[in-house]
């Protein structure tokens, strides 16, 4: 009796499976976060102070000082900058999603993607009006040359689309880290040459009121992309074949959706999207393209897409959670003296309770179907007629 | 209720007020049941109605959530398979319980695995020296098997007999059989029925699970009758009448005839012309066959399960690729056709595999009901989609096929029954209004009154004058719906025939590749 | 010649008790992606137990690395449980679950080197430092000419991953476990009638592969990296599932398939020393072992097998 109260209030606590949507994330964030907590006392350091200074690094929270021409609102814009290539790279891995496919790739399609965008439009004397539409366009067509190619090789040939992009990230970070050592790098520096501002997707150096900040014109693309998306997925015809063709491909096939062009399809809109975060990234937030590394950003997509349950809309708000931590963490560990590196341990803790989330939702179904067992049954023997 | 039990003294099996609930549902209400020893009890039920729900207690795959149980009198309590091993209870599985990859040997020795020592120190599992036994085991009861064989390559009448050596392997002396001719040939029942006859005069007491009422005449002393987890009747086999038996399983009148009305055939719809599949490993599975349907023709292809319907099924309406020869509708070759354009043609298919073909699961009813026109006007009108127009549709299909669902047209499909689901994917497919129907297996898994239902609904369309290709396992279906009859064996047409020229028994022959 | 082997055959055995590991995962109808995880979760555990003890012995000594590769083999196995608890217990998709615990172990290796680098050795340095395992040469049979490569400079953990092969294939093909273990990925409902454990033996089969997969790591770390970092983390464990791929998930077959895989590494080394180009074009034969597993897939993967109930959720009480 008392484990079915128990459950009854679980239950009551998480809703119906409609509001599940928004009440199981959370707890998956909330769990997260609890453990964030447990790993910062085991450090010995004060955990809201620790969050705190996740908050204020993305300027969402007031620090004790600012450098000179310098406020919360530059950090705020600077943490915009670093989101938008976020929303992008989570939209991708999440279309990809909705059609039964895991693009782990992002980051090989971003690092490409902003490749060939740095060395045509980037590093040309092209004016801004042609050369930012051009970065952005370029974005667009390789990403999703790159997605396509993933989705013909599971398509054509069986290869599990996980093994595929890891290959061609690790091809491509190899590839281009030899090109842009070779051909792209400052020799005394060693660093590699800085796009021109004419290409670059954020503008710089700009005063607002006393503050010096940056403003990312790609955030408004970014949000229009999730409207986009959201309209794409649930009220179209490309949105209804993606979604069977993720829950069942023999079953769409027998409905005669074109599974294999479908599956193109996802793969090169997740790449558009991955693209569109590539060009954010290293020609908005960053500024240069970068030799030997992938974007972590590519990684933590994943996490956002699967705390956002896929979702468009929800990926707004996993996002901007995850990127607090991500961008919040350089300023945490000076702030603390804790390494930075536990923001991503925050993250994959998140990741792991997300994982879970079908199994909660499972349990969540058998609990409701069991105790509505048992309001029947009670109803039943009080000769009670409230039930439906 | 009881019956004369004490006769044979204390019973080999006692089953006191089982209960057992799954989530939204009471499989075993309160029952109770005493099987004696050499006795070859039936359970008679519907499907749902609880029989291998309580089987599967009684060998420990589930326990009960009230009840007892009694094996030679002796209280136990059996909370898994090794326990009803133990206890020399042993049971074949409608869906049989092999490994695909592995010899007959070692399925059969799969738990209780012989083992030696290589070299004097190394333990290793002998299935070399297994073999010889297995073999002497399956000449000792008839049961004719290569033990080194691997399960794949063996038809289901052999699998069947290799699940029977398992249990003989691990001693068993009650050997419970869920559904065991399902899958079989008349003439395959024939020798399985013996097979349990000499079991039970070899002194072991068998349980047969089953809804078909001529075997428990055939074969069975005792039956106890199931209906909605409840126990209706344990009766005297030789004392009962069909009939009686019939009415105990439904719990109302069945009216076993159905009338069907003199065939008025019009012109060849379907053309099949020396069509031959491969699977995916490149073998041909369906090979050189070649028939045609007329217009109001039932033509239904007879077999044993595995003999390339699917693949034929699959082939015409455009899911697999034919490797050679064609297929016509109205004269129209659509060997190479999309199965969107078949589906615009006019062809209509109803899938043996509800669940996995037939439907999307996580999708609403509604989505589904319109799965095969949601690209088209009004659905969908420049890549947009209209809800209302989704719902409209709907809305009247639930009406006209009484299809019953939680939340109407939003029910998510995965929760509605198997009974409504396939009414669901019935009421889809007869819409599309299509010069030819493709059915297989429209009736697996139903209970007798959905049955009736779907059967008349293959009549009434072929009053209509549609073609209707009816691919069934069930013989009894074949035999009563056909108009003409292909009976199909390793992928080839053996027979095609009128269905009034054939007998029962020499459909049942081709079946199993007898052509003299 | 025998550079390529000595060079190719250090990286194929490491890389072949990987996808070993892979195979006692995969054959019990667990999808293994999370290799590359559990491999480096394995380096983790050695790589700390060598720091932690390293004043215990004398710097010559290798006894520590062979403690290590143990240490490594039951870090991997432990690491593992938590791939095997959110497939088994929790019913979590298994491509996912894999991708997850990858991502995972990264994070917090990565933040535990550093933080215990800080906290218990204060030192600041994202790596524990490790020698570079001694190597041995057999005489004689080292003379074959070409043949000789396989007996000359071998490292010895060559030999352990050669032997704890033998006694995985010993034990998945010749004992009741492995038998069970092979029926699990083809049809687990028949274990469960045969009065198997299915939940248990995929426990079983997934934390031998994070310990197959920790052994592997370890030697990488103790050969082509001289020390643990996160740079450890440079896509071997998906080489190996590759690897497993071709080999049409049996033992022998995949032993081939990471031999193939070493070679063209160290054949490719080997040619840009041959050619003298610069150092730069070393990050273009990087490429060759990835380059060549996308090849292979292409040709290998539409025609194998895998198991028949790979992925499949087993639920008992279903009905």
């Amino acid at each position: 009796m008392k484990k079915n109260s128990m459950k009854k209030a679980f239950l009551a606590v998480m809703g119906s499976e409609k509001r599940q949507n928004i009440t199981i994330p959370l707890l998956e964030v909330l769990l997260g976060l609890i453990a964030g907590t447990i790993i910062f006392l085991i450090l010995g350091k004060n955990p809201i102070e620790a969050f705190a200074a996740f908050l204020q690094g993305c300027g969402l929270f007031p620090k004790e000082n600012y450098a000179g021409g310098r406020g919360m609102f530059t950090d705020f814009l600077s943490y915009l900058d670093n989101w938008t290539p976020m929303i992008f790279a989570a939209l991708a891995v999440a279309v990809a999603f909705k059609a039964g496919l895991f693009n782990i790739g992002v980051s090989g399609q971003m690092l490409l993607s902003g490749f060939i965008a740095t060395i045509t439009v980037g590093y040309s004397p092209l004016p801004a009006v042609v050369a930012k539409p051009l970065v952005i366009l370029i974005g667009v067509v390789v990403g999703a040359l790159l997605g396509g190619l993933i989705g013909y090789l599971k398509h054509r040939f069986n290869i599990n689309e996980v093994v595929s992009a890891i290959m061609i990230n690790y091809i491509l970070q190899y590839l281009l880290s030899f090109f842009i050592l070779s051909f792209y790098t400052n020799p005394i520096t060693r660093q590699s040459n800085v796009v021109s501002d004419a290409s670059r997707l954020t503008l710089q150096d700009v005063m607002i009121g006393d503050y010096k900040t940056v403003i990312p014109l790609g955030f408004l693309l970014a949000l229009v992309a999730v409207a986009v998306m959201h309209y794409f997925i649930n009220f179209t015809k490309f949105g209804y074949e993606l979604k069977a063709v993720g829950f069942n491909g023999r079953a769409s096939r027998y409905a005669g959706i074109n599974v294999r062009r479908t599956i193109m399809k996802a793969m090169m809109t997740s790449g558009a999207l991955a693209g569109l975060a590539g060009v954010t990234y290293y020609l908005g937030y960053l500024g240069s393209i970068q030799p030997r590394v992938l974007a972590d950003l590519g990684y933590d997509s994943i996490a956002v897409s699967l705390l956002g349950n896929a979702n468009p809309i929800g990926i707004v708000f996993s996002s901007f959670l995850i990127t607090v931590i991500s961008k919040g963490s350089t300023y945490m560990s000076s702030a603390v003296s804790v390494d930075q590196e536990i923001g991503s341990v925050i993250t994959g803790l998140m990741l792991l309770f997300a994982a879970c989330g079908a199994f909660v939702r499972y349990k969540l179904h058998m609990a409701r179907v069991s105790v509505e067992e048992e309001a029947r049954e009670a109803g039943k023997a009080g000769k009670g007629g409230d039930e439906k | 209720m009881t019956m004369n039990e004490s006769a044979a003294g204390t019973p080999i099996i006692e089953m006191r007020h089982i209960t057992k609930r799954f989530p939204g549902i009471v499989a075993n209400d309160d029952i109770s049941l005493s099987i004696n020893k050499g006795e070859i009890f039936a359970l008679l039920g519907e499907n749902g109605a609880g029989k291998s729900t309580l089987m599967s207690i009684l060998f420990g795959m589930y326990e009960p959530d009230a009840g007892e149980i009694y094996i030679r009198g002796e209280k136990v309590r059996i909370s898994s398979p090794n326990q009803a091993t133990k206890l020399n209870i042993g049971m074949v599985h409608q869906h049989f319980k092999l490994v695909s990859n592995f010899t007959v040997t070692e399925n059969i020795v799969l738990g209780l695995e012989p083992k030696k020592r290589l070299g004097g120190i190394l333990p290793v599992v002998d299935i070399k020296g297994t073999d010889g036994k297995i073999a002497a085991l399956s000449e000792k009861y008839g049961l004719e098997v290569d033990p080194r064989a691997k399960i794949e390559d063996l038809t289901v009448s052999v699998q069947q007999r290799v699940e029977i050596l398992k249990m003989l392997y691990r001693e068993a002396e009650i050997m419970i059989f869920d559904e065991p001719t399902a899958m079989l040939t008349p003439q395959e029942i024939e020798s399985l029925l013996g097979v349990i006859r000499s079991l039970r005069d070899a002194g072991k007491t068998i349980i047969l699970i089953t809804h078909k009422l001529e075997e428990i005449k055939q074969v069975a002393d005792r039956c106890a009758v199931l209906c909605r987890g409840k126990l209706v009747a344990t009766c005297d086999v030789a004392a009962t009448s069909t009939h009686q038996m019939a009415y105990m399983m439904v719990g109302r009148e069945v009216s076993n005839e159905m009338e069907k009305e003199p065939p008025h055939f019009g012109r060849e719809v379907l053309q099949v012309e020396h069509l031959t599949v491969k699977n995916a490993n490149g073998f041909p599975v369906v090979k050189d066959v070649s028939f045609s349907i007329r217009e109001g023709e039932i033509f239904a292809v007879a077999g044993v399960s595995g003999n390339g319907q699917d693949e034929l099924a699959d082939a015409i309406a455009g899911m697999a690729d034919a490797a050679a020869g064609t297929i016509r509708l109205d004269g129209e070759d659509i060997t190479r056709a999309s199965v969107r354009q078949r589906n615009e043609a006019g062809m209509a298919y109803i899938p043996a595999d509800r669940q996995n073909t037939g439907m999307i699961m996580d999708f609403t009813l509604a989505e589904n009901l319109l799965l095969k026109s949601y690209y088209r006007p009004p659905y969908c009108v420049r890549g947009r989609l209209h809800r209302e127009a989704f719902g409209r549709k709907s809305q009247e299909l639930i009406g006209a096929y009484d299809i019953r669902s939680g939340q109407g047209a939003d029910t998510v499909v995965r929760s509605m029954s198997g009974g409504n689901q396939q009414k669901a994917i019935v009421a889809r497919e007869l819409d599309q209004q299509g010069k030819l129907t493709i059915f297989v297996q429209p009736t697996r898994g139903l209970d007798i009154g959905a049955i009736e239902n779907i059967h008349r609904q293959i009549l009434a369309e072929r009053a209509k004058g549609r073609a209707i290709l009816l691919i069934s396992l069930e013989l009894d279906e074949v035999m009563k719906l056909a108009d003409t009859i292909g009976v199909i064996f390793s992928g080839q047409l053996l027979k095609t025939a009128p269905v009034q020229n054939l007998t029962v028994n020499q459909v049942g022959n081709y079946m199993m590749g007898v052509t003299t | 010649m025998s550079t390529i082997i000595i060079d190719g055959m250090a990286f194929a055995m490491p890389l072949f008790i990987i996808a070993v590991g892979g195979i006692y995962s995969e054959r019990s109808g667990v999808t293994n992606l999370a290799l590359e995880g559990f491999l480096g979760a394995g380096g983790f555990f050695g790589a700390l137990f060598v720091a932690c003890t390293s004043s215990l012995f004398a710097a010559s000594s290798q006894l520590p690395m062979y403690l290590s590769l143990l240490v490594a083999m039951v870090g991997g196995g432990l690491y593992a449980l938590l791939h095997a608890v959110l497939c088994i217990k929790f019913k979590a998709n298994q491509v996912i679950s894999g991708v997850v615990v990858n991502i995972i172990a990264m994070a917090l290796t990565d933040f535990l080197t550093s933080q215990i680098n800080t906290s218990v050795f204060g030192a600041s340095s994202d790596r524990f430092v490790l020698s570079v395992s001694s190597r041995f040469t057999v005489p004689v049979l080292s003379s074959i000419p070409v043949l000789g490569g396989f007996f000359t400079n071998v490292y010895p953990f060559e030999v352990i991953i050669l032997l704890v092969a033998l006694a995985a294939y010993y034990l998945l093909y010749k004992t009741t476990f492995g038998m069970r273990l092979r029926a699990c990925g083809d049809n687990p409902s028949a274990v469960d009638a045969a009065g198997g454990d299915v939940a248990g033996i995929r426990y079983i089969a997934v934390m031998l592969s994070g310990a197959l997969s920790g052994l592997g790591g370890m030697c990488f770390a103790y050969s082509i990296f001289a020390n643990y970092s996160s740079s450890i983390y440079v896509g071997y464990g998906y080489l190996a599932i590759a690897a497993m791929i071709f080999g049409n998930w049996k033992i022998l077959p995949t032993f081939w398939a990471c031999v193939l895989f070493g070679f063209a590494r160290s054949g490719g080394y080997r040619l840009v020393q041959v050619l003298g180009m610069p150092s730069t074009y070393s990050d273009l034969i990087m490429i060759l072992p990835y380059l060549l597993t996308l090849l292979l897939l292409v040709f290998f993967s539409k025609n194998n097998r895998s198991p028949r109930a790979l992925g499949e959720i087993y639920d008992k009480g279903k009905r």
